[in-house]
């Protein structure tokens, strides 16, 4: 067994020497699929070498047709399994943020510019692997490949294998791609902690007041935004939904500080404050972020929410896990 | 009672056991009748309980049951066979588990392991038979096997509807030239290397020894024993004397060959014009060759001429062999007699048939010479009330008295038995020779169809001035038998086979065109042998046929082959041809990118264009209007040439 790992190794190390890293699509051409013969494929062969023995020692004719026609369909089935991968295009395709401990997301989009539909496609990075897919003449399929994360931080999907068996099983043609694709990991949220008190000084220094009193412009509409200052008049011109932006005097917006988490340590100092964010966007407040390196102003919306993650994510994050 | 539906996965995994049960099946299909039938029924019945118990989600045997099953089957091999190495008990083993397989067949291992057994008895049934129609049964067989295995080794559920058979079925067109090639080409080897199959199978025709009734019996069957094809002209009926085995030893009632110890084989002196012809013998399990009396000249090789000028082959024939062989149907043989040679063809066992010696002894002392004798016995059969049948009564112990004096009905054996008996008993040296005599003429192929229907006895006699001469005492009774065929003695009686075909000339026709299918399958097929593969790199411009040559045609042809294979793979899987506004399109998204903004993945060309217009509004006219009309020129059914030409200017124009 420790052969065969060292053996792995030599092999991975080698094809990456070989290739290089891979840009963000790469089509596969002949040079950088391998093929070799499955479990199934080797008792194949042992087979046909038995019925080929036979056949000749009886001198069967019938029997030697039989065995070489299997042989073709072995052969065939070796052209049309390396076939199966060539000219796809594997495309880097985004990955989807998780919390520590949850699955990474990474997707990894598969282009079919051939007649013939791909069928039996598997992906496979360390330790995960994706349902077969198929891909149709001229579509596009997507694996979503699901990379369990420890830590917070980011994480990098630095190798992933595009496999195939088909057809027959007899043989399996892989390509391996070092795509590079890193995906931020979130703090894991703390399990119960209450939003900090709105003290004055919290809300004090530094941040926007908004309120209802005079109209200030239009902005893109974000989940949690109050409907009624949704601009109507503007939907139906443009087909966008948008949301008018008041300035004035309201209440002060919490600004979660890093300095005010309470916590033994920073990670669990980072996981008090992203829980402060979950929470505080599931309620459909606006609220900024405040680190030792810098701010962000308060905001509603999915997208404060992913910045501020974000920004906790990597605050002094230590180097990405490579899946 | 109906069903509840199956799960999908269930549902999968049911469809899955179907196409290999299909496939075991119709491997089994050519043994069913030759296996045991409790092997045949249990296997049939191992298939249709799997197949309800799937369908019924009931629990597989446990490993016991299997275990208790297994052992039960491997001792009713053992005894129903008495082996289980031979072809027959192997087969046996084979089928049957088949069966066991199936008691546990659970995952996609399992299956392949079903299919592997599926083509293994594929190969068991060339190894029996290696005619049209095994051939036509077994091809897709195989087919039907490899469409199952597409189909268990399926990982994925997604993607298009597959095909199973068809896909299989462009797959071996695809790799057919491969098969070809490998066919034409792989060296054939000469010998074996183990022991050649043991001769266990019941192949009917003639063997090394004769009782009454061995002939009539054979003479029921209509089954091909050898075909002959000429080179020169076809000897008349009255001269086809396809000679095969000499029984020498007479216990009374059988005939034997006999362990001969070695007797030099005296000369042959051919008169009139060889007669040269190619045979291609049905598997006979015997080491017999039959060839027109007298053979001279044979392929070198396939056989030696023993003492009683038979050809004899090293080892049993169990397989079709090809062979050329120069007759004469004139001939002087043994003009001299040694003395141990006389003694064994005048053997009679003592005390055996005393009626028919004294008889003989009787008859000659009453005739000037031997060949007078020689037809005064000749005469009895012919004037005295002797009849020749197929169906001649069984016989006592001491057979010919009982047919000389009792039943007085016999075939071909019963006559050259009494007539030897005779000649031995007034003390001319005279045998038994078994063979076949007549054939059926092929007008389409051009040769001779002889059948076991033919077969025949007759007798030779050692005369002073003519060395060992043939006698047909068979002639003397049934002149027509000899003269126009075995048909047209037992015109009026249904008992011969293929009567009814003979009397129709159109289903005789089709009978015969048949028949040279099945001989050109032999000749160009099943005989194709290392001469044949020698001969056609000699006709391929190599000048010597060594494993050299072998080794250049195979490296040349598998080339070929494959790069033809690798062609037909490139065509299907060529590139969609790309439409041009799909280019232009893919050009505005390149410029876009390079400034940062990217389609996403799943985004549609109009989404993205209202982005574009969100992130950079002074982009947003010029993008809605790119995707509009690329999308006009992608989905409208006849799309306009100038809206190509406005997407072309467009994009040129687009400079983010």
């Amino acid at each position: 067994m420790r052969i065969r790992a060292r053996l792995d190794r030599f092999a991975r190390d080698w094809i990456r020497r070989r290739q290089g890293p891979d840009r963000e699509a790469v089509t596969l051409r002949r040079g950088r699929i391998y093929i070799l013969p499955t479990g199934l494929g080797a008792a194949f062969g042992l087979m046909l070498f038995a019925m080929l023995l036979g056949s000749l020692n009886y001198a069967n004719n019938m029997g030697l047709a039989l065995t070489f026609l299997l042989a073709a369909l072995g052969v065939g089935a070796m052209h049309a399994c390396h076939r199966n991968l060539e000219t796809l295009v594997v495309r880097a395709a985004g990955a989807e943020p998780p919390f520590a401990g949850n699955d990474a997301v990474f997707r990894i989009a598969l282009a079919n510019p051939g007649r013939a539909p791909r069928c039996d496609l598997e992906a496979v990075a360390t330790g995960v692997a994706h349902a077969p897919l198929a891909v149709a003449a001229g579509g596009e399929s997507v694996f979503s490949l699901r990379v369990p994360t420890r830590r917070r931080g980011s994480i990098v999907l630095d190798r992933i294998e595009i496999a195939t068996r088909f057809p027959y099983g007899l043989f399996r043609a892989w390509a391996v791609l070092h795509p590079a694709m890193q995906c931020l990991v979130y703090p894991r949220p703390a399990a119960d902690s209450p939003l900090p008190p709105q003290a004055p000084g919290l809300a004090g220094c530094g941040t926007k007041r908004r309120g209802e009193d005079d109209f200030a412009g239009l902005k893109d509409y974000h989940a949690g935004d109050p409907p009624r200052h949704i601009a109507w008049k503007a939907f139906a011109r443009s087909d966008e939904l948008l949301v008018k932006e008041f300035s004035g005097d309201a209440e002060a917006l919490p600004v979660f500080d890093l300095a005010d988490a309470p916590g033994p340590d920073l990670e669990s100092r980072l996981s008090v404050l992203a829980r402060w964010i979950v929470d505080a966007h599931a309620r459909g407040m606006t609220f900024g972020l405040r680190l030792a390196d810098g701010e962000i102003p308060p905001e509603p919306g999915d997208a404060q929410r992913r910045r501020c993650l974000a920004a906790i994510a990597r605050f002094d994050a230590p180097a990405p896990d490579v899946a | 009672m109906r069903l509840p539906p199956m799960s999908p996965e269930r549902e999968a995994g049911f469809r899955r056991l179907v196409w290999t049960t299909a496939g075991l099946v119709a491997a089994l299909g050519p043994h069913i009748l030759r296996l045991q039938l409790w092997v045949s029924a249990f296997v049939l019945a191992a298939c249709i309980w799997r197949l309800i118990a799937e369908r019924r989600a009931w629990p597989m045997p446990n490993a016991l049951v299997r275990g208790l099953i297994a052992a039960a089957v491997t001792v009713g091999v053992v005894l129903g066979y008495s082996t289980i190495t031979g072809l027959d008990g192997g087969t046996a083993l084979l089928a049957l588990m088949s069966a066991l397989k199936l008691l546990e067949t659970r995952g996609p291992r399992d299956h392949t392991v079903l299919i592997f057994i599926g083509w293994f008895l594929c190969l068991a049934s060339f190894l029996y038979v290696q005619d049209v129609l095994t051939a036509a049964w077994v091809l897709p067989t195989v087919w039907l096997l490899a469409a199952a295995l597409l189909v268990v080794s399926r990982r994925g559920e997604d993607g298009p509807a597959l095909r199973p058979f068809r896909t299989t079925g462009a797959m071996f067109l695809k790799a057919a030239p491969v098969a070809l090639v490998l066919f034409v080409f792989f060296p054939r080897i000469a010998g074996s290397f183990w022991g050649a199959p043991s001769a266990e199978r019941a192949l009917s025709g003639l063997t090394d020894e004769m009782s009454p009734g061995d002939i009539s019996d054979l003479t029921l069957n209509d089954v091909v024993a050898f075909r002959a094809r000429f080179s020169g002209n076809l000897p008349p009926p009255p001269q086809r004397y396809w000679r095969g085995p000499v029984l020498n030893e007479f216990d009374g009632y059988t005939w034997y060959r006999g362990d001969a110890q070695p007797i030099p084989r005296s000369a042959v002196t051919p008169a009139g014009a060889p007669v040269d012809y190619t045979v291609t013998l049905e598997p006979t399990g015997q080491q017999m060759l039959f060839a027109l009396d007298m053979v001279q000249d044979w392929t070198s090789g396939v056989a030696t001429q023993s003492w009683d000028y038979g050809l004899r082959t090293r080892k049993p024939v169990n397989a079709v062999i090809r062979y050329d062989a120069r007759s004469y149907t004139r001939y002087r043989a043994g003009a001299g007699l040694s003395a141990a040679l006389r003694n064994l063809s005048l053997q009679l066992p003592p005390n055996r048939n005393p009626r028919t010696v004294e008889l003989a002894r009787g008859m000659r002392s009453a005739a000037g010479s031997d060949a007078v004798f020689v037809q005064a016995v000749l005469n009895l059969f012919r004037e005295q009330e002797f009849y020749y049948t197929l169906t001649p009564p069984g016989l006592a112990r001491d057979s010919v008295d009982d047919f000389m004096f009792n039943t007085r009905q016999g075939f071909c054996g019963h006559y050259a038995s009494a007539f030897t008996t005779m000649m031995r008993a007034a003390g001319i040296p005279a045998r038994v020779v078994g063979g076949y005599q007549g054939g059926d003429w092929n007008p389409v192929g051009g040769y001779l169809i002889v059948r076991q229907s033919h077969a025949h006895a007759w007798s030779e006699v050692w005369l002073p001035n003519a060395g060992w001469h043939r006698v047909d005492p068979t002639g003397a009774v049934a002149p027509e038998r000899i003269e126009r065929g075995i048909e047209a003695s037992f015109a009026e009686s249904d008992l011969l086979p293929g009567g009814l075909i003979r009397d129709s000339a159109l289903l005789w026709q089709a009978h015969m065109l048949w028949d040279n299918l099945n001989a050109r399958w032999n000749d160009l097929i099943v005989q194709f042998d290392r001469t044949a593969q020698e001969e056609l790199l000699l006709g391929l411009g190599f000048d010597d046929p060594g494993w050299r040559a072998f080794a250049t045609a195979l490296g040349i042809g598998l080339a070929l082959a494959a790069g033809l294979l690798a062609l037909w793979l490139a065509w299907e899987f060529r590139p969609r041809r790309t439409d041009p506004a799909a280019v232009t399109y893919r050009r505005f998204l390149g410029r876009l990118a390079r400034r940062g903004i990217e389609r996403m993945v799943g985004e549609a060309p109009r989404d993205f264009a209202r982005r574009v217009r969100r992130l950079r509004p002074d982009l947003g006219v010029p993008a809605l209007a790119i995707t509009e009309t690329y999308l006009r020129l992608r989905y409208l059914p006849e799309p306009a040439a100038a809206d190509f030409r406005l997407l072309r200017g467009l994009v040129a124009r687009f400079r983010p």
